[in-house]
């Protein structure tokens, strides 16, 4: 057997207390399309993160055609024939294309002609980085990776930002790179591409690799199931969400919204008292989609329809005024950090109890207190709202907006980085939301809270809402829909 | 709802058509090409307002704005690479006082020998405080400022008092007689086009674009960002040592005072904001600072011609910088807008 190009042993990494990679072994044999596959946090990045010298490993070794490497910096990597193409370009908005080619010592008479090699080469490369539309700046980074002879190419989510000509043409360039007995190594959240492009896949779940296997022969419907392992199979909790039945008001409503790249055209309703729960891989808009929810961007076509009138947003408060709020994933953006418990809770209202005058204390103290006693916020560290655990952190950007009143709530992830425990008291606590009547939608990068949580399930796909499931669906289906493939009724 | 695949595979993908040239140095050169034009203007104005303008009055304007040209330099490449140095100015006031005390009755060959030493000295604790703010990662505006502080004692002690000299063959080499315009003139423009343009084409030239465009991308480019910035911080210990010689040679001592410093820092950010370099980083150059300079030491010179009090020098200044810099910000984002 012939030495693997790229072999690693045992790596692992923790970022503080979160353990994001266990134990990958990873082998990837010379003239090898391999593709690292997993769902959201089984570890893939950190492990290209490490794979290209941007992290270091905590612990476990990394061979290059046999031979035990350290890398701790990007340039190390590169030295050792590993090229990475990032899923953001790197390159230097500022500079040339051109100048950004030089200034890590690429040759540029080699990177026209990978270009020509990829029918590229009509491009203009002294065009300032920031002038190239985000397609060909992947396709340049991809060429500038080429053209250092590199011995295994790591590719990113190549195709995520890439209309499907370019796709092929990464493809064709692919195929012809393996018989140069040269490597790949390959991730994307496209099923389809990884069974027709791979000779190999390895499937990460949190943090080890689980299983190795021939993507075509296993098919998609095996990947699936290795990424979701026992979850898919293992224990169900009580399901609190349910299909409501008769009709409610629709509360929130939106109308074939779409926004930049990545949101294309979304329509979904929201009704009073119902939990819509959104499912998506990244990067396929959602984003973009509660950006202009909450009145944080301007949608570019389509309209945003709450309680019946269409509203025009030009800023949060526009939102804000009519009722719907924003939960967003990191909340120490949402929060005051700095900040006392009462005052984090008290800033939205400042608008409506203060008036001119000064702040009325009394009033205050009083909404405060009704938010904080009913989501039993653990308020002993309350003086400075940093120190509080992640889920105390999480009830207060919630609590901030019951005092002032709700109609709608945007939870954007709302129990990353939270244990168990009080996840599932956040989860009460949007369901009785719910039950007080407010249209709560609800994005989770977790499948099983759509069973937990949810009345229904809408899934976004490269910008667009491919289907809609009852929260019974379970994983495997809500997978596949996420991964644009047709649902099996 | 529209079928999930449908819109997908419509459009083939074609390449964008290449801006043109004249479009493209606009695009790329506007703010340059608007701080030559001013510059021109207020020349002009100040040639209207003396009855013979000829070598002297061209001698007053090159050699006057010199050194803050050359301090302009120092922060315009601390600047385009991410950062800010608070310390320019103090380190002018240091090495001028540090030249002029050691040059104070040598000859030529010793001042020129002298001036490479302090020069070399100013480059060492630049680069000093520029690994201080990569390894501790303590903002650049704190320990720039901080050392701005150090450096004014230091200056102190070197020189208690006003004092000091040099040689006068060494002044006229620098800064010229006083009606010998050319060598301020050639020095300033010859650093530009001899240093900086070829400078600016080496990889460490790119490389100090691309950190203060974006360091994570630089970083993730395989660009070596810390050794970047602390040689951003040389670079500019560089220019701000030149810039204290040039002091010594256009005053004949050492002025130790620390205003003076402080001033000078802020002079420094002004002709840097004045001339197109984004306090972002990653964009600018060094021609556009040096000719803001210019413009900012006219304007005391023309409000003298036209008899206004010159005490308002300071005020029309800052109404120049917040003028200029917002017709400019108006102009990029109507273009980044089309």
């Amino acid at each position: 057997m012939t030495t693997p190009l790229l072999q690693t042993r045992g790596l692992a990494r923790a970022f503080g207390p979160v353990i994001a990679l266990r134990s990958v072994d990873l082998t990837v044999a010379p003239g090898q399309v391999h593709a690292l596959l997993g769902a959201n946090g089984a570890g893939k990045s950190t492990v290209v993160k490490i794979l290209t010298g941007v992290l270091r490993a905590d612990a476990g070794s990394i061979a290059v055609h046999g031979e035990e490497v350290t890398l701790s910096r990007p340039a190390d990597a590169q030295a050792r024939g590993l090229a990475p193409v990032f899923q953001d370009p790197a390159m230097a908005p500022d500079l040339t294309v051109v100048q950004n080619l030089r200034l890590t010592g690429v040759d540029v008479a080699e990177v026209h002609r990978v270009l020509a090699d990829m029918d590229l080469d009509g491009l203009d490369l002294t065009e300032q980085v920031r002038d190239v539309p985000l397609p060909f700046l992947r396709m340049l980074d991809l060429a500038r990776a080429l053209a250092r002879d590199p011995q295994l190419l790591l590719l990113d989510e190549i195709t995520a930002a890439l209309p499907p000509d370019l796709s092929e043409r990464v493809f064709g360039l692919m195929r012809r790179w393996k018989e140069q007995n040269r490597s790949v190594l390959f991730i994307s959240h496209r099923l389809a591409e990884v069974r027709e492009h791979c000779d190999m896949c390895t499937v990460l779940r949190d943090g080890r690799d689980v299983d190795s296997f021939v993507p075509a022969q296993g098919g998609e419907a095996q990947i699936v199931s290795t990424m979701l392992g026992e979850a898919a199979a293992g224990v169900r909790e009580e399901a609190r969400g349910r299909a409501r039945e008769g009709s409610r008001p629709v509360v929130l409503e939106a109308r074939n919204l779409a926004a930049g790249r990545n949101l294309r055209d979304v329509s979904f309703t929201v009704a009073a008292g119902e939990v819509l729960g959104l499912v998506a891989l990244e990067g396929q808009g959602q984003d973009l989609l509660f950006d202009v929810l909450s009145g944080n961007r301007h949608s570019d076509s389509g309209e945003l329809v709450i309680e019946g009138r269409a509203v025009r947003a030009d800023h949060p408060f526009d939102v804000i005024r009519h009722g719907v709020v924003l939960v967003p994933s990191d909340r120490l953006q949402a929060l005051l950090p700095q900040r006392s418990v009462r005052e984090n809770i008290a800033a939205p209202l400042f608008n409506r109890v203060a008036r001119w005058g000064p702040i009325n204390g009394r009033e205050e103290r009083r909404r405060v207190h009704d938010a904080v006693s009913r989501l039993s916020i653990d308020t002993r560290a309350g003086s400075q709202v940093r120190r509080l655990s992640g889920g105390n952190q999480q009830k207060v950007t919630i609590a901030r907006w019951l005092a002032p009143g709700l109609r709608v709530m945007l939870l954007f992830d709302p129990t990353r980085g939270i244990d168990v425990g009080t996840k599932h008291q956040v989860y009460d606590l949007i369901r009785s939301l719910a039950d007080d009547g407010a249209a709560i939608l609800m994005f989770t990068s977790e499948l099983r809270e759509v069973a937990l949580v949810c009345d229904r399930a809408a899934v976004l796909h490269n910008g667009t809402i491919v289907a809609e499931l009852p929260p019974d669906a379970g994983e495997s289906a809500l997978l596949r829909a996420a991964h644009g493939l047709e649902t099996v009724g | 709802m529209t079928s999930p695949t449908a819109s997908v595979h419509r459009v083939a993908t074609s390449i964008p058509e290449p801006t043109g040239g004249l479009q493209r140095f606009l695009h790329r050169q506007a703010w340059t090409t608007g701080v030559a034009v001013l510059m021109v203007l207020l020349v002009l104005w100040r040639t209207s307002q003396v009855p013979h303008f000829g070598d002297f009055e061209i001698r007053t304007i090159t050699a006057g704005a010199m050194s803050l040209a050359f301090l302009a330099m120092a922060q315009a490449l601390v600047v385009i690479s991410g950062g800010i140095d608070l310390s320019v100015g103090a380190m002018l006031v240091f090495t001028n006082c540090l030249s002029a005390l050691w040059m104070d009755g040598k000859g030529l060959g010793e001042c020129i020998g002298i001036a490479v030493a302090v020069v070399a000295i100013a480059i060492a604790m630049s680069s000093l405080i520029g690994v201080i703010i990569t390894v501790s990662g303590v903002p650049d505006i704190i320990v720039t400022l901080a050392a701005s502080f150090t450096i004014s004692g230091l200056a102190l002690v070197v020189l208690k008092s006003p004092g000091g000299g040099a040689s006068l063959d060494f002044q006229k080499l620098v800064a010229g007689g006083l009606n010998d315009y050319w060598p301020s003139l050639l020095w300033t423009v010859g650093t530009l086009a001899l240093v900086w343009l070829p400078l600016r084409r080496t990889r460490l030239g790119l490389a100090i674009y691309a950190v203060g465009s974006n360091r994570g991308a630089s970083f993730l480019a395989g660009v070596n960002v810390a050794r970047t910035r602390v040689l951003a911080y040389s670079l500019g210990g560089l220019f701000a040592g030149l810039a204290g010689i040039i002091t010594t040679a256009y005053t004949g001592g050492g002025e130790p005072r620390a205003s003076i410093g402080a001033n000078a820092t802020l002079n420094s950010v002004a002709a840097v904001v004045l001339g197109g370099v984004a306090l972002t980083g990653g964009v600018g150059g060094l021609a556009g600072p040096v000719m803001a300079a210019v413009c900012l030491s006219l304007i005391p010179a023309i409000m003298l011609g036209r008899g206004w009090d010159p005490s308002y020098a300071e005020t029309w200044r800052g109404v120049i910088i917040i003028a200029v810099v917002l017709v400019g910000g108006l102009v990029q984002t109507r273009r980044r807008a089309t």
